[in-house]
């Protein structure tokens, strides 16, 4: 009998995986809450450029012999190998976890009232919209961007956001009335020391100033202040700020404070299970919560649970706009610097090319072009290049 | 008050820090922080977060296979 795989989540990493089992005879059924699957880095040119959004029925990405599900998983038994959903139990032979990581407005007094005056480009289509409204009627004033806390989804994006909006108002003629500030929980722009050298100058370039060390604390919709839990405090006209981000905390006694999923940097396995893992924003593995992490996490597990011991080396290549038509990448991973890699007009198309190829990227039928590209910018290669053109 | 372990190792993105500035969220006064990384930014990185934060740094040890900051939260 075929094994029976449960993948909890249609994020990209299980939508994915489903598809790089399909034919490699297991009973696959995937279990999601939504039957949308949203193009989610596009949620950035919804809020500063006015883009439409970009999604697509599940059914139409996972493979045809694969199950959807439209339901709520409410636990994750391990000890027990049970699935709970909304109204019913299920066993499995193996489960993935794919659940993802979402904003949570609670941790933050408020916030909520932040967002559902300003929205954002970290949730929903309705926020990033929200965003759009407020970013292309702005007269003027103080704007502040940033990230609130240290955990959160895509972390080029708050920078890619201060680049974006940065362009809008000198497009819209009110760049000289804007005053912009970016902050950020860490000591400088860009967490990761070789890419913050790169992005740090354009942005002072720009005239966006950057507050460090601001860790947030609280919000005063009614003053219009942010207060950091380092004592300092910022007035805003416009805010467009990333939520502190959790995971969905279902898998039983294996998840952290922050609902993330306890799972081993290399194998992906949730604790010592061996029918059990965990990918994408899900897991509590200190990499960047992004697509491309789940991309090549998917093709790890897909081959563990054909018998091959593949393990993860911690790979990122996160796009990272800078507003001009330009784009860098953040390429690293668990043994190799971030490679200080200098913004350029091809990175931006190769960026922009995502939002075309997406969808048969989900569908893996582009698995060769991205095994090439991936081989071909293998962070360990960067790294001896860009030492060798230092040193010569 | 308590000790907290936070295992940074392999984290160079979004790198240590991050983790460091999580655990300073969760921390009360009088605890103390053992952060283990193998990026050597961690240094002047956490030097920087303690200065600005007004916590300490107690010691700061480079072992073979890691370098591990012990820090004392101070301030909130």
């Amino acid at each position: 009998m075929a094994k029976r795989l449960v993948i909890v989540g249609a994020g990209d990493g299980g939508v994915m995986l489903a598809n790089r089992l399909a034919s490699k005879g297991f009973d696959i059924t995937v279990i999601d809450k939504s039957n949308k699957h949203y193009f989610q880095p596009w949620l950035l040119h919804i809020a500063f450029n006015g883009a439409k959004e970009k999604s697509i029925e599940q059914t139409k990405l996972l493979p045809k012999n694969s199950r959807f599900m439209l339901d709520t998983v409410k636990l994750v038994d391990l000890e027990n190998r049970k699935i709970v959903l909304s109204n019913s139990e299920m066993d499995y032979d193996y489960v993935v976890v794919d659940t993802g990581s979402f904003g949570d407005y609670s941790k933050i007094p408020g916030h909520m009232q932040l967002y559902q005056e300003f929205g954002d480009f970290h949730s929903t289509t309705e926020a990033a919209q929200r965003l759009w409204k407020k970013a292309s009627t702005f007269a003027g004033g103080k704007a502040i961007i940033g990230s609130t806390y240290p955990i959160f989804k895509c972390p080029p994006s708050p920078l890619e956001a201060a680049f974006l909006f940065e362009e809008l108002t000198r497009k819209r003629h009110v760049r000289s009335q804007t005053q912009i500030t970016f902050i950020t929980p860490f000591p400088r722009a860009y967490p990761a020391e070789p890419m913050n050298e790169i992005v740090e100058p354009i942005m002072k370039e720009r005239g966006i100033n950057i507050v460090t060390f601001f860790d947030v604390e609280s919000i005063d919709p009614a003053k219009h202040t942010i207060t950091s839990l380092e004592g300092d405090t910022l007035q805003y006209d416009f805010a467009a700020l990333v939520p502190p981000h959790v995971g969905a905390g279902i898998v039983k006694d294996f998840c952290d404070e922050n609902g993330f999923v306890k799972t081993d940097k290399e194998t992906l396995q949730i604790g010592n299970f061996d029918d059990a893992y965990c990918i994408g924003d899900a897991t509590n593995i200190s990499t960047s919560k992004s697509g491309v992490t789940a991309h090549l996490e998917s093709k790890i597990v897909a081959q563990r649970l054909l018998g091959i011991d593949a393990r993860f080396d911690g790979r990122t290549n996160c796009p990272m706009e800078v507003g001009g038509h330009k784009a860098t990448f953040v390429i690293g991973s668990y043994t190799q610097p971030v490679v200080k890699l200098k913004p350029s007009t091809f990175n931006y198309f190769l960026k922009m090319g995502m939002k075309y190829g997406a969808w048969q990227t989900l569908r893996t039928k582009m698995d060769f072009v991205m095994d090439w590209y991936f081989a071909r910018t293998d962070p360990a290669k960067l790294n001896a290049k860009l030492n060798k053109q230092k040193s010569s | 008050m308590a000790k907290k372990v936070i295992d940074s190792r392999g984290s160079a993105c979004p790198g240590p820090i991050t983790d460091l500035a999580l655990a300073y969220r969760n921390a009360s006064i009088g605890d103390e922080i053992e952060l283990w990384s193998t990026d050597p930014g961690v240094k002047e990185d956490a030097k920087a977060w303690a200065q600005r934060t007004g916590n300490v740094i107690e010691s700061i040890t480079e072992l073979p296979d890691k370098i591990v900051v012990l820090i004392k939260i101070v301030k909130k």
